[in-house]
């Protein structure tokens, strides 16, 4: 695999957006991420369970989400990357057959001791609302 | 039984008991089953098609100001996840095992404040992970807000702080904030 490029603090601007990210998620995505965060709550691999619980179908667990959000953004700001803080307010379950985009934009930088801290505004959103939405932070160098 | 303190929130006998949780151990400390190691790291890479070259290429790690091979950070979480008692895991709701502590989350499923509904997660990294890495936690009752009534009928928000170590060493946080309610009370007028 070729190596990926990393941004520059310094070449961003408040403002920027990020690339839409949209996963298509399936019960294999949910069941995967489940089993993956060592998570074997019913309601995120057990349909008819999730149902009697109120829940519209199995959905994904919080760990996967935040996996999900660390991933959207690192593929866009690079391996350099490093993820400081995932602060998320959560709101509707992602469900098999609903797709979820990813979108943020560049909130804020700073300047820190040789390298820059960014602020990320996201938000992960399906048909039936808000999913996840909140800041990342995170360091690039200048 | 209880009044009003403000519009939607109102002080109430059980909160008042949930009181001696607050800025107490919610759960015991905890070792993670595994230290920090390549396959699981390989299993949640291939979960989530994160192909962020650091969690897996040694050489490009070690080229990187990661100097060497990390764990993705939002794993911080699933190397302490309890090993889970699949048996009747349904029948407890989900707990990977049996909760004996004393704990306010018990509390409020015995006063009938039995539904969960997770509103906030805060995950902090002070490092990134390396295999390696053994982590322990605690957690500690942040705060219990007063009685509130909402979409889904009346409860309590409680948030609590998971504090993980690596050889004495604080590498991240959680902050994980739920809303426990009384599921008959939905659509209740008061």
């Amino acid at each position: 695999m070729s190596a990926p490029e990393s941004l520059k603090g310094s070449e961003l601007k408040v403002g920027d957006a990020l690339p839409d990210f949209d996963l298509p998620v399936t019960s294999t995505v949910i069941v995967a991420g489940a089993i993956a965060s060592r998570d074997f709550m019913p309601v995120h691999h057990d349909a008819e369970y999730a149902r009697s619980q109120g829940a519209p179908d199995m959905f994904m667990n919080i760990l996967t989400t935040n996996g999900y959000v660390s991933r959207f953004v690192t593929d866009w700001a690079g391996p350099e990357a490093m993820v400081r803080k995932i602060a998320i307010r959560l709101g509707a379950p992602a469900v098999p057959g609903k797709m979820l985009r990813f979108s943020g934009e560049v909130t804020s930088l700073a300047e820190e001791s040789g390298e820059v801290v960014v602020e990320v505004a996201m938000r992960a959103a399906n048909e039936l609302g808000d999913h996840a939405t909140g800041t990342v932070t995170l360091s690039l160098p200048r | 039984m209880a009044e009003m303190a403000k519009a939607g929130e109102e002080t109430d006998e059980v909160r008042e008991r949930l009181e001696v949780y607050v800025g107490k151990q919610m759960s015991p400390g905890a070792l993670a089953p595994d230290p920090v190691n390549r396959p699981m790291i390989r299993h949640w890479v291939d979960a989530l098609d994160d192909r962020n070259p650091v969690y897996e290429d040694e050489a490009f790690a070690a080229s990187t100001r990661h100097g060497g091979l990390v764990a993705p950070p939002a794993m911080l979480q699933a190397w302490t996840m309890p090993r889970p008692k699949i048996e009747g895991i349904a029948e407890r709701g989900g707990a990977p095992d049996e909760m004996a502590y004393d704990n306010p989350i018990i509390a409020l499923d015995e006063a009938g404040y039995v539904g969960t509904l997770a509103t906030n997660s805060e995950l902090e990294f002070d490092r990134y992970l390396r295999p390696g890495d053994h982590l322990e936690i605690t957690t500690e009752v942040e705060s219990i807000s007063n009685r509130k009534k909402t979409s889904l009928g009346k409860g309590y928000f409680l948030t609590w702080i998971t504090t993980y170590r690596s050889a004495g060493e604080v590498v991240g946080r959680q902050l994980f904030r739920v809303f426990k309610f009384d599921p008959s009370t939905i659509g209740a007028a008061s």
